[in-house]
């Protein structure tokens, strides 16, 4: 017998704010994304498959430029670069940033916030402005290091000419310019470690070494993770600073992708062909990240 | 509706006087870069001219040539041309396409053409003969002289440099370097193959074919050039760090550490208010096969896009007269690209001379070459493998031949 009253359980009010809320809160920064991410994105990968000049038009290609980038020996050097600046400045960056945590994460170390201020610094500053002070300070001639090692009596060095040396110089300078900034990230992930484990650990007479890699090292992996991934993605971006100081050279020796993509589409006008340089950027990052992340495996839970 | 009819006329009449409010107010954007103090000297140049129009308005943006080019086309291909841009020579084939001829805008077109110089007006032109940019001041490439270094080594550089081979300059060098403690090197060539090219062109070499179709790097005297611009670079005569580094060529010429700099006329203006420690002088080019300069320039012009064609069109007729741009060439400190304008330089006049007479003997190929997008295009690819060479991973030969097949690719 019909009622006339619902059987059907009514859905709690609150249930559609709850769902809409949070997705009108969503959609301002869900707009900026499809805009400035979404969209060009899509527009480089189309432009990728055609033969584009700024002046000249635009004549669907195809597959073209992907199989002419198979060939393109300059490419794959700048890729090769790309692998080894990527490659040697993440592993410096995890390293030294963590060491310089580890150094000054306690609150124990008389003038510990103006040391870390002092290694802060340098990531304020703009990559050009880096880049030209460095350049100014390696430069073969004129620079401030060969200066001094000619002043006591030994020969220049060629920092930025020799390919090998540069290569060196411009991974040492973004160590430089950015440990700081990672040091930062790596501190609050060692003070979110409860102080108990450690306790436990030294009660069990665990040394320091132990501690460091039964207890730090993983409970620090999600925050590793972060730094490698955000420190891998600026890698292969790096762009200013190289530009500035040794603008690729000399020869291909510190020549990135991104350099080459900027050559190819502004200098040389071939605007499709560098958005297939790029959409092969973006595939090498996601794959690198993908790689990371299998790696730092899942994030466990100590406590 | 005699009311809705004067209704209509003060509507009518409102709008009209809007529409012309509207149309006298303009604000032309211009879009620079300086090599010293062009853009000052630019704006003083045309404040008579917006004096006597006051509803022109400049906005004058300003940016380092370094950036020039990028901005240019980005401004462009997103449709907000500026309205005036200041241009290189490199870069007029470049934007070519997008500029709005001159002719059409002028009651005689062939009398403003005869006002320049011949060499200047032949960049200027489009493939149909349309003059698409007014030549502002003319550039050539030369040498310029730590005179005091020359001195103290007992070398008269005014008088050898008359006529002098690049023979007798290297063993000119070889003994300036060893009378001066601070003198490292004979010569700083700026990291550019436009300055390159005068070496190259002074050894007979050519950087396109015949036709100026195709880069054309490999042939026997340009090999020769880049053979010898390598040991120049193995022996020290030219520093490493410039082509292969990232220091200027001017500055270690300003610093006293090169005895000599291969730049454009520009650095004339730059090293009268810079070089206090030493006096310099410009000299005639080293003779390799023949003498050469590399004429240039710079040139102001008008975009297709802009939506103030006309009053752009106006000030740039205007800017570019005997007059004004006498003013302008001797504001800058540079060649005029006019055939009839006095310019009364305050200082370096023989310098500038120097410059001109080298300028004169310069063979026309040099120009027509500057004058093909495939050098612009090429740029980055020559400067790439020239360093390769010097690094001595390949040879002069093979720079070459590595340069016409990957210029080949910007013609697929």
């Amino acid at each position: 017998m019909h009622t006339g009253l619902s059987t059907r359980p009514r859905r709690p009010r609150g249930n559609f704010h709850q769902i809409a809320a949070p997705l009108l809160f969503l959609l301002p920064n869900m707009l900026i994304f499809v805009l400035f991410i979404i969209i060009p994105a899509f527009q480089g990968l189309r432009m990728s498959l055609t033969d584009w000049g700024i002046f000249t038009g635009s004549r669907w290609v195809g597959l073209r430029n992907f199989e002419r980038l198979l060939s393109d020996r300059v490419f794959w050097i700048t890729v090769q670069n790309t692998l080894v600046y990527s490659a040697a400045t993440v592993a410096l960056l995890t390293v030294v940033s963590l060491g310089l945590a580890m150094l000054l994460h306690r609150n124990d170390l008389r003038g510990e916030k103006a040391y870390r201020s002092a290694f802060y610094l340098p990531s304020l500053l703009s990559m050009v402005t880096v880049g030209i002070a460095w350049r100014f300070i390696l430069g073969d001639e004129m620079g401030i290091v060969n200066y001094i090692l000619r002043t006591l009596g030994g020969p220049g060095v060629g920092w930025l000419t020799d390919g090998g040396l540069a290569m060196a110089s411009v991974i040492g300078v973004s160590l430089w310019a950015q440990a700081g900034y990672y040091m930062v990230i790596m501190i609050s992930g060692l003070q979110a470690i409860p102080p108990s484990l450690y306790e436990a650990a030294r009660i069990d007479g665990a040394g320091r070494a132990q501690t460091f890699f039964h207890i730090t090292l993983p409970l620090l992996k999600s925050t590793l993770l972060v730094v490698m991934v955000l420190s891998n993605i600026s890698a292969f971006k790096a762009y200013e600073l190289i530009t500035v100081m040794t603008g690729g050279g000399p020869g291909y020796a510190t020549k990135l992708i991104v350099q080459q993509v900027y050559q190819v589409a502004f200098m040389e006008d071939r605007m499709g062909y560098a958005a297939a340089m790029s959409v092969a950027l973006m595939a090498i990052i996601g794959l690198f990240t993908l790689v990371q992340f299998r790696l730092t495996g899942k994030e466990q839970d100590y406590e | 509706m005699k009311k809705l009819l004067l209704f209509l006329v003060i509507l009518g009449l409102m709008t009209a006087s809007l529409g012309a409010l509207a149309q006298q107010e303009v604000t032309l954007s211009v879009l620079w870069f300086n090599d010293a103090n062009e853009s000052e000297v630019f704006e003083d140049t045309v404040k008579d001219y917006l004096e006597q129009n006051p509803h022109v308005k400049l906005d004058m943006q300003v940016i380092a040539f370094s950036e020039f080019e990028q901005k240019l086309k980005l401004m462009i291909s997103g449709g907000n041309a500026p309205d005036l841009a200041r241009l290189p020579t490199a870069l007029l084939p470049v934007f070519l396409p997008t500029l709005e001829p001159v002719d059409g805008y002028v009651d005689d077109i062939e009398a403003v053409k005869a006002g320049f110089m011949p060499a200047m007006m032949a960049y200027a032109l489009s493939p149909d003969g349309k003059m698409v940019a007014y030549p502002t001041e003319a550039t050539g490439n030369g040498m310029l002289v730590n005179k005091t270094a020359f001195d103290k080594a007992g070398i008269d550089v005014a008088a050898l440099s008359q006529e002098w081979t690049w023979a007798q300059w290297e063993e000119a060098a070889r003994k300036v370097i060893d009378a001066n403690d601070n003198i490292k090197y004979g010569l700083a060539v700026d990291f550019t193959p436009h300055r390159f090219s005068t070496i190259l062109y002074q050894f007979g070499g050519r950087m396109l074919n015949e036709d100026l179709t195709a880069v054309a790097f490999n042939n026997p005297k340009t090999i020769e050039m880049l053979s010898w611009f390598k040991r120049m670079h193995d022996e020290e005569l030219i520093p490493k760090s410039v082509w292969m580094g990232s220091e200027k060529a001017n500055e270690l010429f300003q610093a006293g550490i090169a005895a000599a700099h291969i730049g454009g006329s520009w650095n004339i203006n730059g090293y009268s208010k810079d070089i206090t420690d030493f006096e310099w002088m410009a000299v005639r080019n080293p003779k390799g096969e023949i003498n050469s300069s590399v004429p240039g320039g710079k040139f102001i012009a008008s975009f297709q896009q802009s939506p103030n064609k006309q009053e752009a069109q106006k000030l740039m007729a205007w800017f570019s007269d005997a007059t004004h741009n006498a003013m302008y060439c001797a504001g800058t400190f540079n060649l005029t690209s006019r055939v009839d304008a006095e310019v009364n330089y305050t200082a370096n006049k023989e310098n500038f001379d120097t410059f001109a007479e080298d300028l004169k003997v310069t063979p026309a190929y040099a120009a027509q070459e500057w004058n093909s997008p495939l050098v612009g295009k090429a740029s980055a690819i020559i400067r790439e493998q020239v360093v390769q060479m010097l690094m001595g991973n390949l040879t002069p030969e093979q720079a070459a031949a590595e340069i016409d097949a990957q210029a080949a690719a910007l013609a697929q």
